[in-house]
């Protein structure tokens, strides 16, 4: 496809490509609402050019959830983490590439890989627990 | 979202071809790696340039080295990279310790040391941690390469000495030959994300020398000379750190925002210089707080 | 009493998979197509203006500009308790980003730079920015035509005045009360403006089609009562409801900022001119911080007595409050807190004086709380600070006063039914009240702070709820109700409540965001109610679909209808235990007789819910007479805070909140709410710290300088209670809660610091700056620079109170 070097890619995947899940909140990269994982990694989609990523690959939630779910979605869904749920895309995609990287995260990594993506409704305690149950280590009690 | 002004982009193979386009455009020109400065700034309207030269696509700067004693990390090394980093894990233990408390994963992903140290903004950690060592910014441009030693590198905020056509291609910072612990304290107005209050960044050498500086109290990072020269020679007291943190007002010049009072960043930086101080030289004992460990 | 099944359990959330799945579609992400234009709003940069002229030739002259409107496109008033709105402006500006003229383009980009080319000329004029300037008798005024605006008849705006409303509220003899007092302690606290902070921006996309329907797809709280606003203020261009629809899809986050209308109407005006095209307006980060409702500031003086055993004999309480430049919604905050600023104590001689001041700063509105969250922090700190002048401990004081059941309320009605004291003693026992714990640290004090909290839905006597309730053949049913699912679990409540009369499990029970030409009637999901309101209608509609069905088996079977209930989705006969009648057998076909003829058809239900027994009329002197308030949620709550005092970090070790909900629909839910709610309220003590300059420009409209917290900015451990003092009114006992949990988390930070550390901080917030600095010698007030949180720079104690309201100009 075609883009303009202005173009943001958050807009690009949002309105060109259709793919709604990453958010604008902030557009200052404050947020986390518009991450994706860009090559894998966690990104800011509304502080990146759509031109800078030619040749990548990207990943959002409606990619993890084609084959299913994961088991962090299914954590997430079983603990009822989310409440409005315009973070939790970025949060899943936060926290999928924490599970990635380390499979046994404490409870402060857990807080690490997640203090990008704000969220204003839950307190996080229940997206903590979340990810926490899947990490191969018994939830605390938080 | 939309950015309103529009532009060029490139994105050259070499570095001798980034050079080349920079030189043409001068001021028109901007620099893009990590993008997390850059795209904000146009965004917002603050600059609008014709070309936007992408210098990711040049190889050979994504390395992070360490050669006989001196670490490089070149200019697309992220703060995430520097974070993975195991060498940097052991051997410059501040430097990974100031990554944690760099804005959040998701934007250290992209993010470059060295975009941070030609942003130049006056609550740049990475400039403040890298000033306790010797360290030297690798610069290329039309008339060849040069070194700029770290403490010269900044101007004021957001000046740095990058002439016309160059470009800053990494960082070198040298392992200090003595035993060391250091220490990265930075003030923020909660336990998340924030841009430095005011940060210390604490080296204790053996043979009770030191390298401190102050970042966020001035309008570039300082070496605090004054407290190095105090302390130099004699092993570390609770009267000899209280002389410290009395020469603190003498040593910064910081201002009140809408972040933090002059009277909060003076009084903070000696709370955190005699914390740094006692966990510096602790590490140095090997019995020190694990890097990392919030001390304020 | 039966045992419950479904209520009171807590059933995965129905909009669970939605969510993390990336299906949840809100606003900004429903397609238009291609057809879909842009708009981009030009903005005051003057708190108080006239506007002189607005040139749009250039900005229209721009490619791929279809529109550029101004204020005399639309001279149009709206509000929602007073029409002191126009859509944009004709002649003058009242804060600084306020809109003045939109762009609406092809494209977001071509609105942007065409917006830029639209030249206003301005005259400023003196800003009222000074809550002790705006009620001087030569105040400049916000608003000279005050008298003219059409308003509820329960609000008193003083016309020739900066006063916009005002709710007195006087019970007893306070002069007899204080005279009957041993102690009297008086005081000031000052509490700045807060934003929202919803993670979704406001969004709406309004398309006015070529056959004259206007649509709407909105981020709102409230489809139907932005219906009603959109028809109040179109009906001179010929609209009326019946031309008119709401959408709205999951909304990411409201908080009370998304009730009401506040920019949504930009969006409604625009798409009537460029007819036959979807038009959307989507705020920036920085608009949602300047240009939509901020919790308003208040300065409030305290009085109150007691008796030397700790009864409380009088209470005298001003506040008045830095409303912004427009009041519509905001004067209904003032109003409810005229009602019960008495906090959930018996007083017996009481005098309120709640005052509402236009200022030339945003317009202040609903934020969860609704004026109780900025009350409660002077009177709790307050109450504290008394006991402990009587040489009382605080908790115990409070139980000694707590309000019970059938207690006169401060306006005459009675209270309701409430587990206050259960409250009190649950929370005091978990944090461990009364004794003192230290830490290893040399450098760090613990201090314990408790507060107690009260709220009533703040809501016109006629808010009303109603639902219908249908079948699918294959036995499932839909709820068609206008309830929001704004995070709070709205929908799996309202499907727990239909679960429970029916038997159809809640993961057969469909109930989706509304469409006001679906959907049955909600008056707006705000003040904590649809618990309580929508879902009385819910199962009302549910009831009258249980009688439908008993009344057709009975018809067609000739089984006695009183010998009939419902199990397992079937129908039975107590008569007849070998009769069971699956629903999906008939609630669409209808039952076969051996005739072969078909008796029934679909089975539908509906229910309504209005709150017949209140009443907003009542003695504008006094308050007595009306019944106002439909009932109070109450609780208690406590914190064990650590403080460093070198530094003044404050770290929460633990905060306890319990909170008499009548009955927990959904216990995981109403935790939910305690959890968010206090990490919500902690934060506007704590981090977060709204600065205007002293033009009235705000100049942290972002997250970098407003914090809001993070995953690594939480307590350490947070314990949620639940109590259950049936309302009696309410579904299966339930009452609403959902504001409630973020009302004491100020008050019980200000007492826990000056537990730790002797320091009684009156101003809000409590920031490790301003405790490091006064710890030090320094007073926070003295150094921080020409910044405001409100329209008032000075200290707390040195504001004059009126309680009589301004002085007209002669």
């Amino acid at each position: 496809m075609e883009v303009e070097p202005s173009d943001i890619l958050l807009d690009v995947l949002r309105d060109e490509l259709g793919v709604k899940s990453p958010k604008i909140g902030c557009e200052r990269g404050d947020c986390g609402a518009c991450t994706v994982l860009l090559d894998g990694k966690s990104v800011r989609t509304c502080l990146i050019l759509a031109i800078e990523v030619d040749g990548c690959e990207i990943t959002t939630v409606e990619g993890l959830s084609r084959a299913g779910l994961t088991p962090l979605q299914q954590s997430f869904l079983k603990h009822d983490s989310f409440q409005c749920g315009f973070c939790a895309p970025g949060i899943v995609l936060s926290a999928t590439e924490l599970l990635g990287k380390n499979p046994h995260p404490s409870e402060a990594e857990v807080k690490e890989a997640i203090a990008g993506n704000l969220c204003r409704c839950t307190g996080y305690k229940p997206i903590i627990e979340a990810v926490l149950a899947v990490s191969s280590k018994p939830a605390r009690r938080l | 979202m939309a950015i309103a002004h529009q532009f060029e982009y490139v994105k050259p193979p070499t570095l001798r071809e980034a050079v080349r386009i920079l030189a043409r455009y001068g001021a028109r020109a901007r620099a893009l790696a990590g993008g997390t400065d850059l795209v904000g700034l146009i965004s917002d309207g603050m600059v609008a340039p014709e070309t936007v030269v992408d210098i990711k696509g040049i190889p050979g700067l994504d390395r992070i080295e360490l050669k006989n004693g001196v670490l490089s990390i070149g200019a697309l090394v992220t703060f995430s990279d520097l974070r993975e980093s195991p060498i940097v894990a052991r051997k410059f233990p501040v430097v990974r310790e100031m990554t944690g408390w760099v804005a959040s994963v998701g934007i250290r992903n992209r993010a470059t040391i060295v975009g941070n140290l030609c942003s130049a903004v006056p609550c740049c950690d990475s400039g403040a941690v890298l000033l306790v060592y010797d360290a030297e910014v690798l610069v290329a441009g039309p008339a060849g390469k040069r070194k700029v030693p770290l403490r010269d590198w900044f101007l004021g905020p957001r000046k740095t000495v990058l002439k016309r056509g160059e470009i800053a291609t990494g960082v070198t910072v040298a392992l200090p030959k003595q035993k060391h612990g250091a220490c990265f304290v930075k003030l923020r107005r909660y336990e998340g994300e924030d841009l430095a209050q005011a940060s210390v960044t604490v080296l204790a050498l053996a043979g009770n020398s030191y390298r401190i500086s102050f970042g966020s109290v001035a309008p570039r990072p300082i070496a605090a000379e004054r407290v190095e020269a105090l302390l130099d020679g004699q092993p570390l007291s609770e009267d000899l750190i209280q002389k410290a943190v009395r020469l603190v007002p003498e040593e910064i010049a910081p201002i009140t925002d809408i972040r933090a009072t002059k009277e909060y960043r003076r009084h903070m930086v000696g709370v955190m210089l005699e914390r740094g101080l006692r966990a510096a030289v602790g590490r140095l004992a090997g019995t020190g707080p694990e890097y990392g460990t919030s001390l304020i | 009493m039966t045992q419950l099944k479904v209520v009171g359990g807590s059933p995965s959330r129905i909009d669970g998979l939605d969510k993390i799945t990336g299906a949840a579609n809100y606003v900004d992400d429903l397609a238009f197509g291609p057809d879909l234009l842009h708009a981009e709003v030009v903005e005051s940069p003057h708190a108080h203006a006239l506007i002189k002229s607005i040139d749009t030739s250039a900005a229209e002259k721009v490619p791929g500009v279809v529109r550029v409107v101004t204020g005399k496109d639309f001279p149009y008033r709206f509000g929602l308790y007073m029409q002191d709105r126009l859509i944009f402006p004709t002649d003058r500006v009242r804060f600084v980003g306020e809109q003045v003229a939109a762009v609406v383009a092809r494209d977001a980009k071509i609105a942007k730079r065409a917006a830029k080319l639209v030249k206003v000329v301005y005259k400023e004029l003196k800003p009222v920015l000074d809550l002790t300037e705006a009620l001087r008798e030569d105040a400049v005024l916000v608003h000279p035509d005050l008298g003219k605006y059409p308003r509820c008849p329960w609000f008193f705006p003083q016309a020739g005045t900066n006063l916009a409303h005002f709710r007195k509220t006087r019970k007893g003899d306070v002069e007899q009360g204080f005279k009957e007092a041993d102690v009297i302690l008086e005081d000031t606290y000052t509490v700045p403006r807060y934003a929202h902070c919803a993670i979704e921006p406001h969004a709406i996309v309004g398309l006015y089609d070529l056959a004259g329907r206007l649509t709407l797809w909105s981020a709102s709280q409230s489809p139907y009562t932005q219906r009603h606003v959109f028809a109040q203020a179109l009906a001179p261009l010929g609209l009326t409801h019946k031309d008119i629809r709401v959408v709205t899809p999951y909304v990411g986050g409201g908080f009370g900022g998304k009730a009401g209308v506040s920019m949504e109407i930009i969006g409604a005006a625009l798409a009537m001119m460029v007819k036959g095209h979807p038009v959307k307006v989507r705020w920036s980060r920085a608009q949602e911080f300047y240009n939509t409702y901020q919790r308003q500031g208040v300065i409030a003086r305290i009085k109150l007595g007691a008796k030397k055993d700790g009864t409380i004999t009088a209470i005298e309480h001003s506040l008045h409050w830095d409303a912004g430049g427009y009041v519509e919604y905001g004067a209904n905050v003032v109003n409810a807190v005229g009602l019960s600023a008495t906090g959930p104590y018996r007083v017996p001689n009481v005098k309120i004086d709640s005052v509402c001041v236009y200022t030339n700063l945003p317009p202040g509105g609903p934020y969860r709380g609704f004026g109780y969250s900025e009350f409660h922090f002077g009177l709790e700190s307050h109450l504290d600070r008394l006991a402990r002048k009587l040489g009382m401990d605080p908790v115990e004081f409070r139980r000694k006063n707590a309000i019970r059941e059938g207690d006169t309320l401060a306006y005459g009605a009675k209270m309701n039914p409430s587990g206050l004291h259960e409250a009190i003693d649950r929370v005091a026992a978990e944090i461990r009240w009364g004794q003192r714990e230290s830490p290893k640290d040399p450098n760090k004090v613990i201090g314990k702070g408790f507060a107690c909290f009260w709220k009533a839905p703040a809501m016109p006597p006629n808010a009303s709820s109603s639902a219908f309730i249908k079948f699918n053949e294959d036995g499932s049913l839909n709820i068609s109700a206008s309830g929001m699912e704004i995070g709070q679990g709205y929908l799996t409540v309202m499907a727990q409540i239909a679960a429970e009369v029916l038997t159809v499990p809640v993961s057969r029970i469909r109930i989706e965001p509304p469409d006001t030409d679906r959907n049955a009637y909600e008056w707006q999901t705000v003040g904590s109610h649809v618990t309580w309101g929508c879902g009385n209608a819910v199962k009302a509609a549910a009831l009258d679909v249980r009688g439908k069905m008993f009344e057709v088996v009975e018809r067609a079977l000739g089984l006695s209808r009183d010998t009939l209930y419902l199990e397992d989705e079937k129908v039975k006969c107590r008569a007849r235990p070998d009769f069971e009648l699956p629903f999906k057998d008939f609630v669409i076909s209808g039952i076969q007789t051996p005739h072969g003829n078909f008796i029934g058809g679909p089975i539908l239900g509906s229910g309504v819910f209005m709150p017949e027994f209140t009443s907003a009329l009542s003695d504008p002197e006094t308050s007595q007479g009306g019944h106002p308030n439909v009932h109070y949620t109450v609780g208690a709550a406590a914190a064990i805070l650590e403080v460093d005092k070198q530094t003044g970090r404050m770290r929460v070790l633990k905060a306890v909140l319990a909170v008499d909900v009548g009955k927990a629909v959904h216990p995981g839910l109403v935790k939910g709410q305690v959890v968010g709610g206090l990490v919500q309220g902690l934060a506007t003590v704590l981090y977060e710290d709204i600065r205007y300059d002293l033009k009235g420009k705000l100049l942290n409209a972002n997250f970098t300088d407003y914090k809001i917290p993070t995953a690594e900015d939480l307590p350490d451990e947070i314990v949620p209670i639940i109590i259950e003092v049936a309302q009696p009114d309410g579904p299966f006992g339930a009452r609403g809660v959902g504001e409630h949990t973020m009302i004491p988390a100020a008050a019980m930070v200000a007492n826990a610091v000056e537990d730790a550390v002797g320091l009684r901080v009156k101003r809000l917030p409590i920031t490790a700056e301003k405790v490091a600095l006064e710890l030090h010698g320094i007073h926070y007030d003295d150094v921080k620079g020409s910044y405001m949180g409100l329209c008032f720079a000075g200290e707390p104690e040195s504001y004059a109170f009126r309680t009589t309201g301004a002085k007209k100009r002669k």
